[in-house]
Parts: C-alpha cells; structure tokens; sequence
C-alpha cells in the first residue's frame, strides 16, 4: 500500500483539525487526499467510518487532484474549506463491531474457509481502530485468538503409535498452514505491525507472535519435539544408507527448527550425535572391509554427499561441524591405520590417481598431512634400502635409482601438490638410504657416468645425455663420500681420454662444469687438468711431427705421445718393459725433444697406458691389429721365431707375470687369435708355448683386440679405494689439528661428535681413535696427565 | 708362399723368418708422465708437493689463460729447488737457501 504524505506541497488543502494531541495523530494532522474521495463520501457503506474520521484516506491519485486544482487558477470560484462544525465521533459500538468483523475474517482464515469481507475493508479496519487508540485491545485480541487457534493443532500430534513419516507429514503441514495464516493474518493487520508493534519495543510483530505461540505450544512440547527430532534424524540416516528420501520435506521442517530458533539445541546436537556415531562405526567398519583405495573413494563420497545435505536442507552453521565430523570419524581415527595399510602399495604401484585423493583427504584433517609424509619418508626409506643394499643388484643399481626417484619426484608433483615439505623429505630419505651402504653407490654412479660418456654409447642423443647427467648429478648430491666418486671418476675419465673412447667432449665439460657447480674448484681442478694434458699434448705432437722430418735413418711410425702431468692423473704401475730397438730410438728422441721444450722435467714412460697399430700379413691377407703395447712387444716377438716359449717371451719382454699371461690369454684364447697355444687351453701354464696363427681369418680388415680385464679391475678397485681411504686419513688429521688448535683442549667425545661435524665423509669411530694416537705419537697434541679423556694441543 | 713348407721341415726349431715380416709397427701411441727433476718432492717453504700449486697460490687460485696455475719450479746452485713464487718471497727476507746456507742464486727455472 502506497501512501504519500507531501505535507509542504499540500499546503492549500492543509487544514488544522483539532485532533487529540498524541504524536501519532499529530502526525496525521495533515490533510491527504485521495482519488476516491468522491466514492468515499458516496458510499459510506462500504467504508463507514471515513466520513466520520474526518479525513481522506490517501491514494496515489493525489497528485491528480493536486493538478486539477492547479490546473485552474483562472477559474472564478475559489474553493475554500473550513472547518468541521462539530467534531466527528464514533459510533458507540463501533469497537465491538469491528472487531467483530476483524475475529470472523481471522476465525476463517484459520479454518481456511471464505470470509464475507474483503481484505480491504479489513485493512482499513485495523487501521481506523489503530487510529483510535485501540490498538492495544486489537493486539491482545488477537493474540489470544492465534493462540486459542494453535492450542487446537496440538492434539493431533500427541496421538499414540503415529507412523514417524506420516507424523513429519502432517507437522510439516500443520507448519505451512501457520505459516500461510500468518501471512494473511499479518497482511490484514500489517497497520498494527507497522504503529503499533514498532512503537513497543516489548511486543513481538504478528508473525513472531505466531512463531512464539506455535513453538511454545507445539514444538516446546516435549513428545513432540522428541518425534520431530527422531523423525528428522532417522529420515537421514535412511538418506545415507542410500534410500531416497523427500528432501523438500526434511528441508521445509529444519527451516521450521530454524525459524523457530531451536534448531541449535533441539536438533543439532543430536544430529551431530547420531553422525558421529554412524561414521564411527562405519569408519571401524570399512576399514576392516575395504581395500585402502576403496576406503578413500567411499570417505571422498561421503563427504560428497554430506556437503550436499548441507546445500540441499541443512542450515549453513551446521556445515563445519558436520564436516569436521565426517572427517574425523573416517579418517582422523584411522590415519595410521590408511597409512599403514595401503600407503606402501599405492606407492609401490605407483596409483597416482589414489595418491591424489589420499593428499587431498589428508590434507583435510589436523596432522594428516604429518604422518603422510613421515610414512613416505619411511616408504622411500625402506623401498631405497633395498635397492642400495643387495650386492646381487650393483650392475642395475644406479638406473633403479634414477627410476625410483623418478617415480617418487612425479608423485610429489602431480599427487602432493609440490608440497615443499614432501619434496625436503624426499631428499632427505634418498640422502638417508644411500648412504647406508658406504663407498659402492659413489663408485657404481661413477662407473654408470662413464657407461654413459664413453663413445659406442648411440641409445641416447646429446639432449638426452644431459638430461640423464643432471639426474645424475642430483644422486650424487646425495653422496656422503664424495671423494670415492672423484677418485673413480677419474679413473674412468682417464681410460676416456687415453684411448680416445669419449662420446664427445661437449657433453664431458658439461659434467665437468656440473661437478664444478656442485663441489667446487678444488674438486675439480685435477680434473680440469687432465682434459688441459690432452690439448697440450696435442700441440707438442705436432710440433713433434715437424722434429721428425728433419731426422734421418728412422722406420716410418707414425709416433703420437699422451703427457700427463702428474699428479693430477690417477696413480699407475710403473714397470720397466724392454722395447724394440726401433721403438726406444723413437722415445729417446722424443725424451730429448719434450726436454728441450720444458727445462727442469723429467718423463716417465707409461708402458701399460700405450696402444699401437700393427700391420699384420697372414695366408688369408693383411690386417691391422689395434692391440695394446704389450701385445704389440709380445707379438713383434714371432717376426723372428715361429714359436717361443712362456719363459722366453717374459725374458724377452719384461713383462710383469701376470700382465704377460693376461696378454698371452688375449692373443690366443680371446676372439682373435692371432697366436695359437699349445697344449691349448684357457688359463696360460708356465710350460705353455705359442705360435704364430698363419690360419687366422677374420672378416674385418682393422682388428681391436681387447686387453682381458676383469681381475684387474677389481684390483684397481681397491687400489682406488685404497687410495681414497689414505686421503681421507689427512683429511681427519688435519680436521683434529685445526680443532685442537682452536680449544687448546677438550674431551674425547667432544672431540669426536666435532669431528663427525666437520668431516664430509663416513667414519667409524675407531680410525678416529687411530689417527688421535697417530698424532700423539708425532706430538701435535698429547693426553692430558690428570685425564686420561682430555686432550691438550701441543704448539 | 714358401713359409708353410719351411716350417714343416723345421717344426720345433726357433727359425728366423725370411726378410718380410710378418708384423710391420705402423702407429704407436705412447704415454709419459712429467714430473718437475726434482730430488724432494715438497717445497720446503709451503710444505706442499712442488707439483701442485704452493699454498699461495692454491689460496688465490691464481689462473693463467688455460685455466692452469701457474706455479713454477726454481733450482738454486745448490741444487735445491722450490715453488718459485715462495723462493722470491723468501729471499726478500734471506738472500740464503733455506736447506743449506748457501747465498742464493737461481740455477734454472722450470718450464
């Protein structure tokens, strides 16, 4: 209903009506006009009490009015008003009467039958009695009215054994009915909610009377309360057990509990109760029945589906409870449990999709995420042990390696959202099982490098080959005993170099300047040196070429010469072998060129390093033999004897024993047999004798006759470790010596738990104990006299 | 060829083969290692090996265009030799050899 009071713009129609003095009529004082005025006035029927009010009901034709006055100022006639003669009165009984209309039109409303009266008429009844001062008496009437009524309803709902669903039925009616009364109701009496009502604070508006009355009467009712309740609760229960259940029932009756402000304490508990309960028992349930990843996807749907009742009928403040509920009834409660049962497999099978869901689950609950990542930690642990640890497994070891951290990197990045606390756990796990078995990792990643460095190498191109370098690089982070790769390292890198066996010198560097990066200079600056050798070597043979020319009465060889420098190479046997006379005139005039060059140097030859060409004529044809020098001494033997025997060819040569028979075993017991043994056989006797194999075909014209070297290296192998183990034995003198010097003096054990932080590689305690006594002996510190425990630096 | 039917005369006998040899050395690929002619393998001065880098410069890591440092070797008239950068600092204090006394004076340097 629109009214519109212009009390300025009114002004001429304004007339001062002597109107009782309360602000509310005060207010009224103002003259409003209304489209029908006319009809007003016409029919005093239908609307009795207007004339006698004294005043115009306003419409919004009121500026039409307005217009037609103003339209017309030439007019002759001036309309002039003036006041009542006497005041308006009402008629006595006009309360009663009223009244009377207003209860009936109530009375069928609540019995939903048809009233005699238009709305209307009845608005402008409350309104006429609000006007005059009877709104008091129209509220109370009412009340008691709203009240008789909603008494009525609660018979029904006591009755004995109701079915739990036709009960809801029938509330949720009863519900709707109140509430579309009301709703009537108040439209009739909205003049009273509108004056009255908000002038008293203490007075509830209509519809909340309404509610009042209907929760103090029906639902503050303790049996029925308990069945709506039940009612409600086992609705859902049925709902998640998976049967389909009227929502917009179950919705409307909570927003009744809402309205009626006790959902919180009639229902909430007792729901939050109940769903506790169920998933308690289902979580207990399920675990024992379900594999993990079933497990999961049924938690993911029940949470699913719990989200969707809040948004479908439960009231939004009941979601974090409900929730947190869910969450932590099936999964909270069984963190461990999940964790120990299926976190291995997923792993191990490598279930991206229900590693995800396992994260985001986790993530969900208070410190799931914690033990997730403990138990992936442990995962790799225990899973990097077993691969590290098995003798039987070195030759596959490294690739496993890189494929299990591939594994494991994919899944932190796709399943743990990169959670950095996961990627630092990784680490520390790899770090942690890789060195549980000392020095072979560090000698195996080594080893694989130059697998993968060395020419023939054709499975990968150069892009892929750095790739697999930088994974490589990041195993080797892990590495406790750093100086055991470089030893190896080296060792392998100097093969490469000497016989020319590297893949290609771009991708070398390119390691070289990782391993740089990653340790520093001093870690790399031998290595460094040794690709520096090969390039000066490089220029002295040429210059060494243009010496040659010049000399005269020489076999024409073709003579090149590796110089190392030493030091920054490994260490190699040196053996003095006795040469062909040729060849020792060829090495003296280098010996003497090379001086000549580099005052203040001496040369040592590197007999087991050298490798040569021959040219072979068998029956079948020439051949070149690529062999090494030793073979190349041995073999020049035959083009004076046919046949000779062991001894002979020792003597002859100089050949260390068991590199002779390593030798001898490659010329006539290997692939090509360019010598024949008699008696044949694979190991060489000391009777055994050799002759030379006219016979010999081979389809290749250029023949590479391998050195056999499997026990040697495995000396070598421990000649490396060897060596490592010297080095690191200054290492821990000179880091007892340094920390001495800086304490003067100190205990045993601080001494050592100070020397395991400082020393990069693994220790037993007792090579500590023997390196302290060593350098006792040699008075860098000595033992304390009244302490045997403590330690004094001696300056 | 008449090597078969010479060798089946003289099956055991150690014979010299007729001028064609049998194997020609066509290419030799040699290794040496150098050393600096030294008689004590460290500096008495830094107490490192004179063949790596005295102390000095191993500290700056003193680099020359190949990325080598350049650390030479001195021999003095006695016969003693140093890294060349801790003799030159030495004999500013010493115009002596510090192993035997005699006055300073470079021999040779290293190369």
């Amino acid at each position: 209903m629109s009214r519109q009071r212009k009390q300025e713009d009114n002004g001429p129609f304004k007339r001062s009506v002597d109107t009782p003095s309360s602000q509310h009529s005060k207010r009224r004082r103002l003259f409003e006009t209304d489209e029908n005025m006319s009809d007003n006035s016409v029919d005093p029927n239908r609307r009795p009490n207007f004339s006698n009010v004294g005043y115009v009901q306003v419409g919004n034709g009121f500026s039409r009015n307005l217009n037609t006055v103003q339209l017309k100022p030439t007019a002759a006639k001036k309309i002039v008003i003036k006041n009542l003669k006497s005041e308006p009165k009402l008629p006595e009984d006009y309360r009663y009467q009223t009244w009377e209309k207003l209860s009936s039109a109530v009375l069928a409303i609540q019995q939903s039958k048809s009233n005699q009266y238009s709305l209307e008429e009845l608005y402008q009844a409350v309104e006429n009695m609000c006007n005059h001062k009877m709104a008091h008496t129209l509220y109370t009437e009412l009340y008691s009215l709203t009240e008789t009524h909603i008494c009525l309803n609660i018979e029904q709902f006591l009755a004995e054994s109701m079915d739990r669903f036709l009960f809801l039925k029938k509330m949720n009616e009863t519900w709707q009915n109140h509430c579309d009364q009301m709703i009537m109701i108040r439209s009739i009496f909205l003049y009273l909610d509108r004056t009255y009502v908000l002038q008293n604070p203490n007075i509830s508006s209509i519809w909340d009377m309404g509610l009042e009355l209907f929760r103090k009467y029906i639902v503050l009712n303790t049996l029925v309360q308990t069945r709506v309740v039940e009612g409600l609760l086992m609705l859902i229960e049925k709902e998640r057990h998976g049967d389909k259940v009227d929502r917009t029932l179950l919705k409307s009756l909570l927003r009744m509990l809402t309205d009626l402000q006790i959902y919180d304490s009639a229902f909430e508990q007792k729901f939050l109760q109940s769903t506790e309960r169920l998933y308690a028992s289902e979580g207990q349930r399920l675990m024992q029945e379900f594999e993990v990843p079933a497990y999961l996807t049924h938690v993911y749907k029940r949470i699913q589906e719990e989200n969707e009742r809040v948004i479908h009928y439960l009231d939004t403040s009941t979601k974090y409870q409900l929730i947190h509920t869910v969450e932590k009834q099936l999964l909270s409660e069984h963190v461990t449990n999940i964790l120990q049962k299926g976190l291995d497999s997923l792993l191990e099978e490598n279930r991206i999709d229900d590693l995800t869901l396992l994260y985001q689950l986790f993530s969900r609950v208070k410190n799931g995420l914690v033990e997730l990542c403990s138990a992936f930690n442990a995962f790799i642990k225990k899973r990097g042990r077993t691969i590290v640890i098995d003798p039987e497994k070195d030759k596959t070891m490294v690739q496993e390696l890189l494929d299990f951290k591939d594994t494991m990197d994919n899944i932190v990045q796709t399943c743990f959202n990169r959670n950095e606390k996961f990627g630092n756990s990784l680490k520390e796990a790899f770090e942690h099982f890789i060195n549980q078995r000392t020095n072979k990792p560090a000698e195996l990643i080594a080893k694989f490098v130059d697998s993968k460095l060395r020419a023939g190498n054709k499975e990968a191109t150069e892009e892929e080959l750095e790739r697999l370098l930088d994974k490589i690089m990041v195993l080797f982070r892990f590495i406790h005993g750093k100086d055991v790769f470089e030893a190896f390292y080296k060792k392998d890198l100097a093969k490469r170099l000497l016989v020319g066996k590297s893949a290609s010198v771009d991708s070398e560097k390119s390691m070289l300047s990782k391993l740089k990066q990653e340790c520093g200079g001093g870690f790399t600056s031998k290595l460094e040196g040794m690709f520096k050798d090969m390039e000066l070597s490089k220029d002295i043979n040429v210059a060494f070429k243009q010496h040659l020319n010049n000399a005269q009465d020489l076999i024409p060889l073709d003579m090149t010469v590796n110089i190392l420098t030493m030091g920054y190479w490994p260490t190699y046997m040196a053996m003095d072998v006795n040469l062909p006379e040729e060849m020792v005139k060829f090495q003296d005039i280098f010996k003497e060129f090379y001086l000549s060059k580099h005052s203040g140097r001496k040369l040592q030859w590197q007999p087991t390093l050298g490798h040569c060409v021959l040219r072979a004529q068998f029956k079948a044809g020439l051949k070149e033999l690529v062999v090494s020098l030793f073979q190349t001494l041995v073999i020049l033997l035959f083009n004076k004897y046919d046949e000779l025997s062991f001894d002979y060819i020792k003597a002859a040569t100089n050949i260390e024993d068991g590199e002779l028979r390593r030798t001898l075993q490659s010329l006539a017991c290997g692939k090509a047999r360019v010598l024949l043994k008699i008696p044949k056989g694979r190991e060489v006797e000391d009777n055994d004798k050799f002759r030379f194999n006219n016979e010999f075909i081979n389809k290749l014209y250029r023949i590479k006759i391998n050195q056999i070297q499997m026990k040697e290296t495995s000396e070598e192998q421990k000649a490396t470790e060897e060596r490592v183990f010297q080095d690191r034995q200054y290492q821990i003198d000179a880091a007892i010596v340094r920390i001495m010097k800086m304490r003067k003096t100190l205990s045993h054990n601080l001494l050592i738990s100070e020397l395991y932080n400082q020393l990069k590689f693994p220790v037993k305690p007792a090579d500590l104990k023997k390196r302290i006594e060593s350098l006792i002996d040699r008075d860098y510190m000595e033992r304390d006299k009244d302490n045997p425990n403590q330690y004094n630096y001696v300056a | 060829m008449s090597e078969n039917s010479r060798m089946d005369e003289n099956d055991n006998d150690k014979k010299e083969v007729s001028q064609e040899k049998m194997f020609t050395l066509k290419k030799w690929n040699a290794v040496a290692m150098w050393s600096w002619d030294v008689e004590c393998d460290t500096c008495a001065i830094c107490r490192v090996q004179v063949m790596d880098a005295c102390l000095r410069c191993q500290a700056e890591s003193k680099k020359d265009f190949y990325g080598k440092q350049d650390c030479v070797v001195v021999w003095g008239e006695c016969n003693h030799s140093f890294h060349y950068c801790c003799m030159s600092l030495w004999v500013k204090q010493n115009n002596r050899c510090p192993l035997c006394q005699q006055e300073w004076s470079i021999q040779r340097m290293g190369k």
